[in-house]
């Protein structure tokens, strides 16, 4: 599968104070590809995604996406461009219904400002109009993640697992062509898992959506993932298809332990 | 599901029979009012309705964007400031003026809004408080303003008729409110709206799904401003004189205190925090004449033995303390929460 | 004149720092900037006041009883209203203080009316003393020694007590302090009590230079919180130096440029700052990790 490079990361660094958190990171992701970053707790993963979109500023490097630099931009420029996130602890509006949640996905596509906003009082204005129009397109996201009971309800009340899939929800709707993904099984049962398993896949193939992916569940990096590469104390070790990595001894050493499997990992 | 979700009930706001019913009766009631009540009462709703636009606006920024603003009560100022001076000076006719100075509040909003993005919580507070002292203090000094004497409120002419008593300025200041309030429900309802909310609880997810923080946050103090300054425009006329002393750092703590008292994040809540206030804070400063009970007797009796008589109007600081207090620490949405409990109880009644 | 405006603007500059010290203590441990700090210190002065001229006590039993009002209102408001607030935010913190404000302004405009006192003061504001080209008042000079002394034992305070140390600790990791066997509650009693006691010196300081009024301390506390957040609102020698800074350029700018605004150009100042450094001029922003 030797499609076009979608996004690269060439040579990334931060650190905080003393701590470099990511030193020299640098890989490529090919378009329609699902990549996955691989490491032990505190590795750098989650502060590579924090570079990716924005939150946080890199020292060096240079961070590509569809062959325009994105450096630096801040988070809601790199949003436009069309890269969306999930959280590590989630992070959504939990104030929010689970539809409206989704509804600010579609931020960026709507057009309804101020005024319009404020002054719709019938159903054919713009702005109602807009509503709509962007609703309906939730509504399919929703019955793609099975979340209809969940669609009006608040999503802070929602169970741990559900709420997991409203953020990634809420990252669809932004409809974005590269998807950042981080741990997004952790919490959930294995039942829950395979249903996820299932989704990202159909993400990858019908949605024609490119994921980068953060897990730590092995069993499932392995199965879905298309590339990897491992990091530690933010140094890249390897990076490869799932059976070289899978198989280097420095990997084996350093995130399962030595005497352990992946098998028993996962 | 086979039939087709109707999406324009989803956001609209009498999405039933029973509610058209009531909003209908609320209009006629509206209508009514004035012809029946006596002038104070006239004066009262007026009152009222001027606080119900502030509340609403404040509740914009504090209740659905999540930034705190101690300085509300210079926006208040400029709105009123700003169409007498429009007015008196440069003749330019009420609505005009009116609208004029709002934006001139707002403008003063978005720019207190620039360093309000990089503030937090202490930070933010000191800044807006700042702000609304330095408001307070030009326009006192300031003699384009009338100093400390403040300023005369030109006659009120609309549509060529003049209006001199609270029962015409009745039928001036219920509808803007009505409109007022009723655009913010829509602008909470769509994406300007959900924005704002999405700020409020996790700023990092609103920016990383491409709301532009900068903008959103600075929106919000504009919009919010724009309101106080409408509202601000209003109260000048009711009052029909305006002087600094009037818009001091109390008065953002009032104001603070409506949205506290009606509900955070709500603009049902701003309503009933609006009204609500405005009633005690009319009632309580002409406490000693409460004949109920004889209270007003007693709380004299009271004060000439143990206060002083003349501190007694105090007593509305007081107790509009203990209420902000009582209500933050127990029912921290307010009336608002109130009114949905008693709703469900309704409900489930007698069960 | 410059120098006679620097040595005012260190004398209303120990008041500032003593307010925004007051403030930062308890921001440290309550995480809420105290709104009713000034009323808290106005009340303390009237209480003072009331000792000497009502009661006719000496200057030592009043002021000594006055202080000792402060810490228990301090203690008295933290246990009974804040300590209640059940999901604590920054918000609703910071509401709970203002209502405080609130309430005390009017007990206290209740009790005094509005009418204007002088709070005798055993140091007088008259008697002055050349500093070279400067004129100094006794009262001056009392105000500054006092404060550099009252910050020299909350310095010593937290560094060698037990109880400093511990509450110190509870600033940085109240979880950390509370498993490691402080009483964490208490700490903030003492906190709350230390605060308001030095608000109140603060405010006998003032009273005989201003009048004594419901108002007191309404502009002091606002321009001590604007010292507290000049330094940064989380170090105690950033606050200190905030207030010295605050009230010095707040002079020079009343004194070379205008009387009449000079009021203003401490919230200028303030804005600016924050600005440029949002936590200001000496403390780390703060990121919060996602
Ligand atoms: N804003 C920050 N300030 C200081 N240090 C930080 C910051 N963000 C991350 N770090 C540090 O960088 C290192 C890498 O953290 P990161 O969150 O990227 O790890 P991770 O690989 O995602 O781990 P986990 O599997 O636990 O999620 C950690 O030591 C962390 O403490
Ligand atoms: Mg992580």
């Amino acid at each position: 599968m030797a499609g076009d490079i979608l996004f690269s990361v060439d040579e990334l660094s931060i650190s905080f104070g003393g701590l470099v958190a990511v030193d020299r990171v640098s890989f490529n992701l090919e378009k329609g590809a699902i990549f996955s970053i691989i490491g032990p707790n505190g590795a750098g993963k989650t502060t590579i995604f924090n570079c990716i979109n924005g939150l946080y500023k890199p020292d060096s490097g240079v961070i590509t996406f569809k062959g325009e630099e994105i450096t630096g931009l801040a988070p809601h420029r790199i949003a436009r461009k069309g890269i969306a996130r999930t959280f590590q602890n989630i992070e959504l509006f939990a104030n929010m219904t689970t539809m409206e949640n989704l509804m600010l996905g579609r931020h960026i596509h709507m057009k309804t400002g101020i005024w319009t906003g404020a002054t719709f009082f019938r159903r054919g204005s713009r702005a109602a109009q807009d509503e709509i129009r962007h609703r309906e397109r939730v509504e399919r996201i929703i019955d793609l993640l099975d979340l209809q009971a969940a669609r009006n309800q608040f999503v802070g009340a929602l169970p741990y697992g559900t709420q997991k899939l409203v953020e990634l929800g809420r990252a669809l709707a932004l409809e974005p062509e590269l998807l950042l993904l981080d741990e997004p099984s952790a919490g959930m049962n294995s039942e829950e898992k395979q249903d996820l398993i299932f989704w990202i896949k159909d993400i990858q193939d019908e949605l024609g959506m490119s994921i980068l992916l953060i897990e730590h569940d092995m069993k499932m990096v392995m199965d879905i993932s298309d590339r990897i590469l491992a990091i530690n104390f933010g140094k890249p070790i390897v990076e490869g298809l799932p059976e070289e990595v899978q198989k280097h001894p420095e990997v084996l050493k350093a995130y399962l332990g030595e005497d352990e499997s992946f098998d028993s990992a996962a | 599901m086979d039939m087709k979700r109707d999406y324009y009930e989803d956001i609209q706001l009498l999405d039933s029979k029973v509610l058209w019913f009531w909003f209908i009766m609320l209009i006629a009631a509206l209508g009514v009012f004035p012809f029946l009540s006596p002038n104070y009462y006239i004066y009262m709703a007026n009152y009222m309705a001027i606080n119900v636009i502030v509340t609403v606006g404040l509740n914009i920024l504090v209740g659905y964007t999540g930034q705190i603003s101690l300085g509300h009560a210079g926006f208040f100022a400029i709105g009123a400031y700003g169409t007498v001076l429009l007015m008196s000076y440069l003749h330019v006719p009420f609505f005009l003026a009116l609208v004029a100075a709002a934006f001139i509040a707002a403008f003063f909003g978005f720019v207190l809004g620039l360093p309000a993005l990089r503030l937090e919580g202490p930070y933010l507070a000191i800044a807006t408080l700042g702000f609304g002292m330095a408001i307070t203090q030009v326009i006192g000094r300031w003699q384009v303003f009338g100093g400390r004497m403040g300023m005369e409120a030109p006659p009120l002419t609309l549509f060529g008729v003049n209006l001199e008593t609270d029962f015409q300025r009745y039928f001036l200041i219920i509808p803007v409110t009505f409109f007022m309030t009723w655009a913010a429900r829509n602008l909470m309802k769509t994406r300007v709206g959900r924005a704002f909310i999405a700020i409020r609880d996790s700023d990092i997810a609103a920016e990383t799904m491409g709301v532009n923080l900068t903008l959103y946050k600075t929106l919000s103090f504009a919009v919010s401003a724009f309101y106080t300054g409408i509202a601000g425009g209003l109260f000048a006329f009711l009052l029909g004189f305006i002087n600094p002393s009037t818009f001091n750092f109390f008065l953002s703590i009032y104001f603070l205190a409506f949205v506290i008292v009606g509900g955070i994040g709500s603009i049902f809540g701003s309503i009933m925090g609006g009204v609500v206030m405005t009633f005690l804070l009319l009632e309580l400063d002409k406490i000693q004449e409460i004949s109920f009970l004889g209270i007003g007797q007693m709380l004299a009796a009271f004060s000439e033995r143990w206060m002083t008589l003349v501190g007694l109007p105090n007593i509305a600081s007081i107790i509009f303390g203990l209420i902000i207090i009582l209500l933050v620490v127990f029912e921290p949405l307010g009336l608002y929460g109130f009114w949905i409990r008693t709703k469900i109880y309704w409900k489930t009644w007698p069960f | 004149m410059f120098l006679q405006l620097i040595m005012s603007g260190l004398s209303f500059g120990s008041l500032y720092a003593l307010i925004a010290l007051a403030m930062v203590i308890i921001y440290k441990t309550s995480e809420v900037p105290n709104f009713g700090q000034g009323e808290m210190a106005m009340i303390s002065t009237f209480v003072a006041y009331t000792l000497l001229v009502t009661y006719q006590y000496s200057y030592a039993v009043s002021f000594v009883g006055a202080l000792l009002f402060a810490a228990v209102l301090g203690v008295f408001l933290e246990f009974v209203f804040l300590r209640r607030a059940k999901d604590p935010n920054v918000l609703s913190l910071i509401l709970i203080t203002l209502g405080f404000e609130m309430v005390l302004y009017g007990l206290a405009s209740w009790k005094w009316g509005a009418d204007q006192r002088d709070l005798p003061f055993p140091v007088s504001d008259f008697d002055t003393v050349s500093l070279g080209p400067a004129v100094v008042s006794y009262l001056n000079i009392a105000t500054l020694l006092i404060t550099l002394v009252l910050m020299f034992f909350l310095f010593l305070f937290f560094k060698y007590t037990k109880v400093g140390i511990a509450m110190k600790a509870t600033q940085q990791n109240a979880m950390a302090a509370r498993i490691n066997g402080i009483r964490t509650n208490r700490i903030l009693s003492i906190t709350w009590a230390m605060s308001s006691l030095i608000g109140a010196v603060a405010g006998i300081l003032l009273a005989p230079i201003a009048t004594l009024d419901p108002n007191l301390m309404l502009d002091p506390l606002l321009k001590g919180f604007s010292s507290a957040v000049l330094g940064g609102m989380t170090t105690l020698v950033g606050a200190a130096l905030g207030g010295y800074i605050l009230g010095i350029i707040e002079n020079l700018f009343g004194g070379y440029v205008s009387l009449e605004f000079k009021s203003i150009v401490a919230f200028g100042i303030i804005v600016l700052v924050l600005c440029f450094k949002p936590s200001g001029l000496f403390a780390r922003h703060y990121v919060r990790k996602v």
